[in-house]
């Protein structure tokens, strides 16, 4: 290969990925993250786009080469040179995406692993899909239990998750985290919010007629609120019980 | 031998038409198909009653096990049966003599000839295509139901019941009635023709394979029909929802699953044995074209990975119709085991929507690049690599389920290693476009459409694979943007390249390459433009399979809607060149685009027997720009040989 | 790898043929024989997925086997064992009977597998209706059902295969040279009997 066709080569490729980086930078992707390890999780996702991005840049910029050097004219009936491989070259796009692909499991299991770790001082919550609601109790509080799920901030929350018929799954956006919940079985899953504010729950597993309203809303309070809040919830089943 | 005589002796084996009102009636044909269906329809019925009256089984006129056993067991079979798919091996069974092949379902003379049991691969191949393409039109126009409705937030034209089944319906028939047979079809037409072969080692077999696909089809469509609606689970059918709380139209998709599976099985097994046992002499396993190799691997998936979604639909199935306890928590059953089951198939079986694509890439890559295949043996072993990988990484589908917590990391990284051969087969393929003479003709163009969109797709897909990614976006809308990505950037794209390049082989005629061209641009437009912006919600928010939204996605969701409608659009002009061209298309000739794999060596269309007589192999199938290179010589036969002595 | 050259090749049909040129032979393996090892992996996939069920229920459920206060008849189901244990011998005995040319063992063989498999299935039916347990009983009768019940569905295809081999056997349509129908058929036959013994250890001895 020339030089001169090098250099085409790796001009194309910087604008294909030019636009690439234009089109993961640009548009509004994801949600503010709200919890810690929402944060975690979008530093791999941007990790594992990046090597998307050069990826794309190179087969883009192969495939546009190819399609504005090599064009053949409609009466041309010559066949190009014979060549049957390249051993370097195989070798070669063998062992990069390896590499890569290494690279992400690594990354990925290690977030997975720091995600799961519990922080000291947890606060369990119980929760219940059914078609098409969600409860929240608060076992620690004498069972206190609310529609709408409150966590405090900077706490670690451990969710207990259940089902009564079907399955159902939970999400929050906000919190980057999702997880089935399995009539029979009791899931987990662990968050430690970090964002003052109102978020939307999601039913996100096909549940029945209702699954597209089956919603809530998750609000994340000061540790202060959250306690008189969690204090006024008990009080109240004590007395009603 | 030559076509013309082989077409005399053909006529005297031919099935007279006419006869007495008694022979109409029995003989295989949809007379005897249609009072078939009802005769079995009607046992089936009566078998159930018997049974449930002795068993002491209350009510006895149960509306379930009736339709399920009548109707969706019984009265195919008598179909079948009817329209003779078993005829000659009923009469072998009950002790006939054996009799040499008459061939007298072989080949088509009239259109009429497509509507009967055939056991002419090439007849086989185009009743695949055509039903499959009705399918496809069918399961597009659910999809752009689907899209009407999302088009603005809050209910407009379906209640939910409806709108979950329109989406799972239209995934169900583009899946199973679509990319799967369809890849089918075109291997069926190809595949014996590039292995020299005058047919498919079991004919009656292949029949009986296509026959299973349009009850399968019917059954899915006829779910919308039935008291409740059709099955609305999705086309992953989880359970408990879909055993235990849905409508009968449940039960339509777990036994059109079975049907369908039945068939592809059927044929995998039949490439297999064709493939192994009926090359032509000379042709090694080293010098099968890639899409034979490509559909070797894809029927070693079917064959060892079916079965399992038979199974878990059977599971399904008697969990809905007789109360077992499978996956009813309640009895002792385990609801995680469906998703565990269903992904050891369905996860093969996006690849077996994918390698048979791959095959007709490196085909016509390479021949519109007039260059051979670059690193064709590793191209091969990476066809093996995703077929073993394949198996090993289904509970990527399940990362958020709820599963045993230990599987993700190994399960991540299997599934992050199919990105390796997978990655082998794209790089080779642009070094087989480098520095060759490429032509862009619309099967070209399809090509490179697939190269850039599925990677696309590949990379969202190494995205998923990544745990912690998937855990955020599964279950939402970036998942149907990949799973479009892979599936339309993908598959339908390679599909589509396969019509337009085999189209003259198979009909004898040329497509218009305009139109061809301008379907291109508007599929490849309209596809982006649909599926692309999804990405996009998906992260931010929008689950999947849900009829009503959040306000701030309808911007978005009405840009896909419009552009959904104009994707639809695309197809239409497909249909119209097809049909043209089909009627009053130029002629082809024999190698429009001066291939060198054997079905360029015969006629187009291709004789009834394919060779006159067994070609000789005597090197590889892409040796282009190799001076005086062949792939194969064809021997004249004797026959013609005595005909052409000079009187 | 070496291809099999024209000389080779045993492929071309000793009918008079008109129409297509025989096809060449690639391999040695005959396309009948090759063709009922891979359904018979398909077969294996089959009873992999409900082995796959019934490890969910027993292994990850851990659902007592048998729950109390059902039983399962482990006797019956030995006496069974040994039935079909012998029919493979039986059907063995068939196949080289017929190798040989001895059209009287193939009839016989044949007659006692046949026997032997209906009184498998017979003695089956008549342990399902004295089982005492239903299959909406919960997830081990369900299983056990299920499991038992796949494998009784393969017996009566397995009947009917030695049905139509035997009708052959007795119209003289096999002979030292042609028996390819009773080959493949045998095979099955062999398949459906392993494929108990797995069953036999699991459900009933394990
Ligand atoms: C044709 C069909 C097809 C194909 C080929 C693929 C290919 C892949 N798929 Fe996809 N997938 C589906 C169809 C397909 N998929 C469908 C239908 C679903 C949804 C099912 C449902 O729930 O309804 C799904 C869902 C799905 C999930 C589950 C998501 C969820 O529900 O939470 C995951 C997770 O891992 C996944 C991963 C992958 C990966 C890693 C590949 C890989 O094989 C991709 C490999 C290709 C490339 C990577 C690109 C080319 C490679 C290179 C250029 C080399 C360099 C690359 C790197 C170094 C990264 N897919
Ligand atoms: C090969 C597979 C395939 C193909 C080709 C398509 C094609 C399309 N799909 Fe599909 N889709 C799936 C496989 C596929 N899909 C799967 C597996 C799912 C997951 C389902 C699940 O969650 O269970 C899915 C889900 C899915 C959803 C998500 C539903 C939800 O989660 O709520 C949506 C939404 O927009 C959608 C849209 C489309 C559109 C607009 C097309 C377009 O490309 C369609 C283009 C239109 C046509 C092809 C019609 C052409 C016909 C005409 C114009 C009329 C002519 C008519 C006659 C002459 C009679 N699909
Ligand atoms: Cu609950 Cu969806
Ligand atoms: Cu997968």
């Amino acid at each position: 290969m020339r030089r001169g066709s090098i250099l085409t080569l790796i001009a194309i490729g910087i604008v294909a990925g030019g636009i690439a980086t234009a089109v993961a930078v640009l548009l509004p992707w994801l949600p503010e993250p709200a919890s810690r390890e929402a944060g975690r999780i979008h530093f791999v996702i941007w990790f594992v786009i990046v090597i998307c991005i050069v990826i794309f840049a190179v087969v883009a910029a192969a495939i546009i080469y190819a399609v504005t050097h090599f064009r053949a004219a409609p009466d041309d009936l010559s066949d190009g040179p014979p060549i049957h491989g390249n051993t370097k070259l195989e070798i070669a796009w063998t062992l990069i995406p390896t590499v890569l692909v290494t690279a992400i499991a690594i990354v990925s299991a290690i977030v997975l692993s720091r995600n799961d770790a519990q922080g000291k001082d947890v606060l369990h919550v119980n929760v219940t899909a059914q078609q098409f609601a969600w409860s929240f109790s608060y076992p620690d509080a004498g069972g206190a239990s609310s529609p709408i799920l409150r966590l405090p901030k900077d706490r670690s929350v451990l969710l207990t998750l259940h089902a009564k018929d079907v399955i159902h799954s939970f999400w929050v956006p906000e919190f980057s985290q999702k997880e089935d919940t399995v009539p029979g079985l009791t899931t987990t899953l662990h968050i430690t919010p970090d964002r003052l504010g109102t978020y939307a729950v999601i039913c996100t597993e096909l549940c029945g007629l209702g699954h597209a309203l089956m919603r809530t809303t998750a609000v994340v309070m000061t540790p202060a609120d959250f306690d008189k809040w969690l204090k006024s919830q008990k009080q109240a089943s004590t007395t009603k019980g | 031998m030559t076509a013309a005589t082989v077409e005399e002796t053909h006529h005297v084996h031919a099935t007279a038409g006419g006869g007495s009102p008694w022979r109409m009636l029995t003989r295989g044909g949809w007379i005897r198909a249609a009072w078939m269906t009802c005769l079995f329809g009607a046992l089936g019925f009566g078998i159930v009653v018997l049974a449930r009256w002795g068993g002491g089984w209350h009510p006895i006129l149960a509306t379930d096990p009736i339709v399920l056993v009548s109707l969706l067991v019984a009265a195919p079979l008598g179909f079948l049966a009817g329209l003779g798919a078993f005829d000659y091996w009923t009469y072998y069974a009950l002790g006939g003599a054996t009799r040499p092949e008459d061939h007298s379902g072989h080949g088509a003379r009239s259109w009429k000839d497509y509507f009967r049991v055939n056991t002419d691969h090439k007849v086989i191949g185009m009743q695949y295509l055509v039903t499959t393409i009705f399918f496809f039109l069918i399961g597009g126009m659910l999809a752009l139901l689907v899209r009407a409705e999302l088009a603005k937030p809050g209910m407009q034209y379906f209640d939910n019941q409806t709108f979950n089944g329109l989406f799972s319906v239209h995934a169900s028939l583009m899946i199973f009635l679509f990319i799967i047979p369809a890849f089918a079809g075109l291997a069926n037409f190809v595949v014996p023709l590039m292995l020299g072969a005058p047919d498919m080692a079991f004919p009656r077999l292949n029949a009986l394979s296509f026959w299973l696909l349009p009850i399968a089809g019917i059954m899915m469509v006829a779910s919308f029909v039935v008291p409740g609606g059709a099955f609305a689970c999705g086309w992953t059918g989880y359970v408990p929802l879909c055993s235990t709380h849905q409508p009968l139209g449940a039960v339509f998709f777990n036994q059109a699953v079975q049907w369908a599976g039945a068939s592809s099985i059927m044929t995998a097994l039949n490439f297999l044995v064709t493939i192994i046992t009926m090359r032509a002499p000379g042709m090694t396993f080293w010098r099968m074209p890639l899409l034979v190799w490509a559909n070797f691997t894809t029927s070693l998936l079917v064959v060892i990975a079916t079965p399992f979604i038979a199974g878990s639909q059977f599971f399904s199935m008697f969990d809905h119709v007789m109360h077992t306890a499978f996956f009813d928590p309640a009895k002792g059953g385990y609801p995680l085991g469906y998703q565990h089951i269903f992904w050891f198939y369905s996860h093969p079986a996006v690849y077996i929507m994918m390698l048979p694509g791959f095959g007709i890439m490196s085909e016509v890559i390479s021949v519109f690049s007039r260059k051979p295949v670059f690193g064709y043996r590793l191209m091969a072993l990476s066809l093996m690599a995703i077929v073993v990988l394949g198996f090993s990484v289904w509970a990527h589908h399940m990362f958020v389920s709820g599963m045993a917590s230990w599987l993700r990391v190994p399960m991540m990284i299997t599934t992050l290693l199919i990105a390796v051969p997978t990655g082998i087969k794209i790089f080779s393929w642009l070094a087989t476009m480098w520095e060759g003479k490429l032509h862009f003709n619309t099967p070209m163009l399809f090509a490179l459409g697939f190269l850039s969109m599925f990677v696309i797709g590949g990379l969202s897909g190494v995205m998923l694979g990544a745990v912690p990614i998937d855990i955020h976006v599964s279950d939402t809308y970036f998942i149907v943007a990949h799973i479009h990505y892979v599936l339309f950037g993908g598959s339908v794209f390679t599909i589509f390249a396969g019509i337009y390049y085999w189209f003259p082989k198979m009909t004898g005629r040329m497509y218009d390459e305009k139109l061809g061209k301008l379907h291109f641009w508007l599929t490849f437009v309209g596809f982006n433009l649909t599926f692309f912006p999804m990405h996009i919600i998906g992260t931010q928010g929008m689950p999947r399979r849900v009829s009503d939204y959040a306000p701030k996605f309808a911007d978005v969701n009405m840009f896909i809607s419009i552009a959904s409608f104009g994707l639809g659009a695309s197809v239409l002009v497909f249909l119209y060149n097809m049909i043209t061209s089909w009627r009053d298309g130029e002629l082809a000739g024999s190698n429009p685009w001066r291939g060198m794999t054997l079905e360029w060596l015969v006629t187009s269309p291709p004789p009834v027997f394919n060779f006159d007589e067994i070609p000789q192999v005597v090197g590889s199938p892409y040796e282009y720009g190799v001076p005086g290179a062949q792939h194969a010589v064809l021997v004249p036969s004797k026959a013609t040989e005595m005909e052409e002595v000079p009187v | 790898m070496t291809a099999i050259t024209h000389d080779e090749a045993f492929g071309h049909d000793e009918h008079e043929h008109h129409g297509p040129p025989a096809a060449h032979y690639s391999s040695r393996i005959s396309p009948g024989v090759l063709g009922m090892f891979l359904f018979i992996a398909s077969e294996i996939m089959l009873f992999g997925s409900f082995f796959t069920a019934y490890f969910f229920v027993r292994v990850v459920n851990g659902t007592p086997w048998p729950t109390p206060p059902y039983h399962i008849p482990v006797q019956v189901a030995t006496v069974n064992t040994f039935i079909l244990m012998t029919s493979s011998a039986t059907i063995h005995w068939a196949t080289t009977a017929i190798k040989k040319g001895n059209t009287w063992g193939l009839r016989a063989g044949l007659l006692l597998t046949f026997l032997m498999g209906l009184s498998f299935l017979i003695t089956q039916i008549f342990e399902y209706l004295r089982a005492g347990f239903n299959t909406s009983d919960g997830a081990f009768p369900t299983i056990f059902f299920c499991l038992t019940g796949l494998h009784g569905c393969h017996v009566f295809v397995g009947l009917s295969i030695l049905l139509f081999m035997t009708i052959r056997a007795f119209r003289g349509h096999f002979s030292a040279e042609h028996h390819h129908g009773v080959e493949i058929g045998g095979i099955y036959w062999h398949f459906v009997d392993v494929m108990w013994i797995i069953v036999y250890m699991t459900v009933y001895i394990l």
